[in-house]
């Protein structure tokens, strides 16, 4: 039994335990062994720097092999699966699950789902071929709408809705595979790759349509968005916080999987537009664009703090497969680096906003403010998290974001530099309103007594607010795991140090800019504590505003409509065009329904025959 | 370099720009002083004014984040200056670039937000509500002036940025070089120094000076502190640009007053925009003079 197979086993393993185990109180430190035994497994396969391990065993169905294999790819999905499903379950281990039970829920059904979707995405990130990609492709969608729909309400809609997104996906997946296999005799993966240059261009925009939207819908990108949001926010705490992690990315994994690794960037630009200045991957870098902008300032409307992070993760995809698709050593690593930087950003801005749900019972921002003074350690992750998001100095999702600028920049790509600096702009609007909002402004009074997140929701929350400054001072261990990957997908290398990268444009080193802005507070601080006389802290309503004093009873309420002005202008852009083009998708779909159903009934009289004759008969005995 | 002679420019680029930023608070209270036919401050009359407000017995704060917000405002700066090349005195420049120290001036933006926030005063959120609005605002154009001006240079390493210019005179300067840039760089510089017509979100008869509202004693003085910072910021990094950097000391100092002054000597001129306005505006002719600038730069 090879490295490999132990992974592969304890995946399984740990799913059985959440299975049989999910309700006992011993469930959370079993699976988080299972889970961190995961973690030692895929260390010792070594497939990140070391040669890629297969699977010992493998299946056959219908002629057709299934293999599994890790590379370095593989490894840096299973890593950011297996940390996102540790944590979470760390997260909601403790009083966060005692509460979820006193509620209705069951421990166990959420435990099982979460290591469900931890054994799929091992599974498919391991696919050496078609068929066992879209095993753990299907997988996964269970899976993922299992741990969505566990709430129910607006939960399960947003699960339904999301189950009618990933069905035409994974139809979308399986016409290309049939293309794949007329024209490779096989679905592994290596057959297809020599036939792909042979492949015409209309054949390639055609597998581009149907791998772009079914890959396409799981990423989240424009227009097959509108699912997401809902549907992460409304999840369990942990479950959302895994879901923004990483579920996500399974589709920019797939899309690295084939659009880099088999078809190639050179190959994308070579299939040009008929009648534009646009070739396949420049078509592939607006869509990342638009998917980067117009999410992110929906996540600027939202009044609640889980959906507005869910748009914002979606926007956030965009940078990875903008980075990407810039090809070049800085762009690409630009790229995959976020995936990494973004998973621990987000799962830590998550964990904070329902600790913050957990102790007040709302995510509504404007119900809320003012909780600095009772949550300390919740607004330092957040304040970690949103610097992270917003790619400021000094956290890790200012490196990644940027190696993809300056890749664009060095490219003398300038539309789409703006458009991906808009969405950085966007983004530090909206994540000021939410620590705004939640944090700042008047603590409320039914909040007067609200007390700091449990020790089982801090121990995450700041060990990953460490990770991601410490991943924002130090980015070369970081950088070394994006090179492997670049190796493998035979993109150029990412030429990297402990600090930053080397670049004959001029490169950056993180420890001499975040050392220097670490002495920057601390001359700050002198100034400030030592020149000034010492301050007196004053209540909050010692304050007034447009002449009036305030009271207890009647406070401000000013988080409303936050950036009236800008709204004044953007608002009116806001036509609900992906609703329109979501619903018009909708009637298309039905209505073919419709259409088939009726020549099946002209045409297969004797099949609805047969069905009558078994409902009779069902409805008789 | 030796590590010594790091470590003096460390100290001394911050503290130059300090008190040349305090030269330009100054010039501008002058500037303004003159175009209203008053006398103006005595020349000490910054440095008072920060040693005064440090020095007031009644220092009222409404929290911890308050007392960080500001020192993250002066502590963002002290560090981009560092990151700003000047004569003699490279810093880091090498290890951020144009890109990094943009990013890096926004630092004491976001503390100044958080410290106004925990004051609990809607017209210091309105204010930053508003601020926050008009960096999305100017930042466009600023961010193709940016583009612009590194893809020219095929570096975002400001050494080689300004050596570039220095290399034929004034005719390799970024400002004949990409005229329709240096414009935009202007108009995008009148906005981030806040003065008028941009200057909605300070708006004392309306939000009592916005994010200022519940700023006194040693936290205004903070804010006086980075306020001089920022205009040396600015007037560096547009110098670095546009103007050729500082061959010397002494052209280097008039570039950076020149560069400061004009957006004070015309901003009299000017009624106040409306935020919506104010987007709309640099969203129009800043961005269209910028993104025309580039399309010469490209080809």
């Amino acid at each position: 039994m090879n490295a490999l197979d132990l992974l592969f086993l304890l995946s399984g393993a740990t799913l059985l335990c959440a299975l049989l185990f999910g309700r006992t109180r011993w469930a959370a430190p079993l699976l988080l062994l299972g889970y961190a035994a995961q973690f030692v497994a895929l260390l010792q396969t070594n497939a990140l720097f070391g040669e890629p391990i297969s699977l010992s065993w493998s299946l056959v169905v219908l002629d057709q092999p299934m293999h599994w294999r890790y590379d370095a790819l593989s490894w840096f999905f299973a890593l950011i699966t297996l940390g996102a499903g540790f944590l979470s379950t760390g997260y909601g281990s403790g009083v966060w699950m005692r509460d979820y039970e006193r509620a209705g829920h069951s421990a166990g059904v959420l435990h099982t789902a979460l290591a469900a979707n931890v054994f799929s995405m091992v599974l498919l990130v391991g696919a050496e071929d078609f068929l066992s990609l879209f095993l753990g492709w299907e997988l996964l969608n269970w899976a993922t709408f299992f741990l969505m729909a566990l709430r129910g309400g607006i939960a399960a809609r947003a699960a339904l809705r999301y189950l009618g997104y990933a069905f035409t996906g994974g139809m979308a997946i399986l016409g290309a595979m049939a293309l794949l296999y007329a024209q490779a005799g096989s679905l592994e993966f290596q057959p297809i790759r020599e036939s792909l240059p042979q492949m015409s261009d209309g054949q390639l925009w055609v597998l581009l349509a149907l791998l772009g939207s079914g890959f396409g819908i799981k990423m989240g990108l424009l227009p097959f968005h509108l699912w997401q949001a809902p549907a992460y926010a409304e999840t369990p705490g942990p479950g959302s916080a895994f879901f923004s992690a990483v579920s996500a990315r399974m589709g920019l994994y797939a899309m690295l999987v084939f659009f880099v690794g088999m078809v190639g960037l050179a190959r994308l630009v070579q299939m040009e537009i008929p009648y534009t200045f646009l070739n396949g991957r420049d078509l592939l870098a607006w869509i990342a664009v638009f998917t980067i902008i117009f999410p992110t300032y929906t996540a600027l409307q939202q009044q609640d703090a889980r959906y507005l992070l869910a748009w914002h993760g979606i926007g956030q995809g965009g940078y990875m497969v903008l980075g990407v698709l810039v090809g070049t050593a800085e762009g690409s690593a630009g790229g995959l680096l976020h995936i990494f930087n973004h998973a621990i950003t987000q799962v830590a801005l998550l964990m904070a906003v329902f600790a913050v749900l957990y102790r007040t019972g709302t995510t509504d921002l404007n119900r809320l403010g003012g909780l600095v003074a009772r949550m300390p350690l919740t607004f330092l992750t957040l304040l970690f998290g949103i610097i992270s998001l917003a790619g400021l100095p000094p956290m890790a999702g200012f490196v990644s974001k940027l190696l993809v600028y300056r890749a664009l920049l060095f490219e003398g790509m300038p539309l789409l530099f703006v458009g991906a600096i808009i969405g950085t702009l966007g983004t530090i609007l909206s994540v000021y309103k939410l620590i705004h909002n939640i944090f700042l402004g008047q603590l409320r009074l039914e909040h007067e007594s609200v007390q700091e997140a449990p020790l089982s929701m801090l121990i995450p929350m700041l060990s990953l607010s460490l990770l991601i400054f410490l991943a924002g001072y130090f980015p070369g261990p970081t950088l070394s795991w994006v090179a492997a990957v670049q190796a493998q997908l035979g993109l150029p290398v990412v030429n990297y140090h402990l600090g930053g990268v080397y670049d004959a444009h001029g490169g950056f080193n993180m420890i001499w800019i975040v050392s220097v802005l670490l002495a920057g507070f601390g001359i700050g601080a002198l100034v400030f504590f030592g020149l000034g006389g010492p301050s007196k802290r004053v209540h909050q309503l010692d304050n007034y505003a447009g002449g009036h004093f305030l009271y207890a009873e009647n406070r401000y309420q000013y988080s409303d409509h936050f950036y009236a002005g800008l709204m004044h202008l953007i608002g009116p852009w806001y036509r609900g065009s992906f609703q329109w083009l979501e619903r018009a998708l909708g009637s298309i779909v039905d209505f073919l329904a419709h259409f088939t159903n009726g020549f099946y009934g002209i045409a297969q009289p004797l099949l609805w025959s047969l069905a009558a004759v078994l409902g009779i008969a069902v409805w008789v005995f | 370099m030796h590590w010594t002679h790091l470590l003096l420019e460390l100290i001394l680029m911050p503290l130059m720009a300090f008190f040349i930023g305090m030269g330009m608070v100054l010039t501008l209270r002058k500037i303004g002083a003159k175009l209203q036919r008053r006398i103006g401050p005595p020349f000490f009359q910054p440095l008072y004014d920060i040693l005064k407000l440090h020095a007031k017995e009644t220092q009222s704060s409404h929290g911890l984040i308050h007392e960080i917000g500001i020192v993250m405002a002066i502590g963002g700066y002290v560090a981009a200056e560092t990151l700003l090349p000047v004569p003699g005195m490279n810093g880091i420049a090498q290890q951020g670039g144009l890109i990094t120290l943009a990013y890096m001036t926004m630092i004491p933006s976001l503390g100044l937000a958080l410290g106004v926030g925990q004051c609990a005063n809607p017209n210091g959120s309105i204010g930053i509500s508003r601020a926050l609005t008009a960096m999305l605002a100017y930042d466009v154009p600023f961010i193709l002036v940016v583009f612009g001006t590194a893809y020219a240079a095929q570096s975002t390493n400001l050494v080689e940025i300004i050596a570039a210019q220095q290399s034929d005179g004034i005719a390799s300067w970024g400002l004949v070089q990409n005229p329709l840039l240096a414009l935009a760089g202007l108009l995008a510089l009148q906005g981030m120094l806040g003065k008028q017509p941009f200057e909605i979100y300070v708006a004392p008869a309306e939000i009592a000076t916005g994010p200022m509202v519940e700023m006194g004693g040693k936290f205004l003085g903070g804010l006086f502190i980075m306020q001089c910072f920022q205009l040396y910021t600015a007037g560096v990094l547009y110098t670095s640009l546009f103007l050729g950097g500082g061959e010397n000391w002494l052209t280097f100092l008039v570039k950076i007053f020149a560069v400061v002054s004009i957006p004070m000597a015309i901003a009299y001129l000017f009624p106040r925009f409306r935020t919506e306005d104010l987007v709309r505006f640099f969203w129009k002719w800043p961005t269209f003079l910028a993104l025309l600038g580039l399309a010469f730069v490209l080809h």
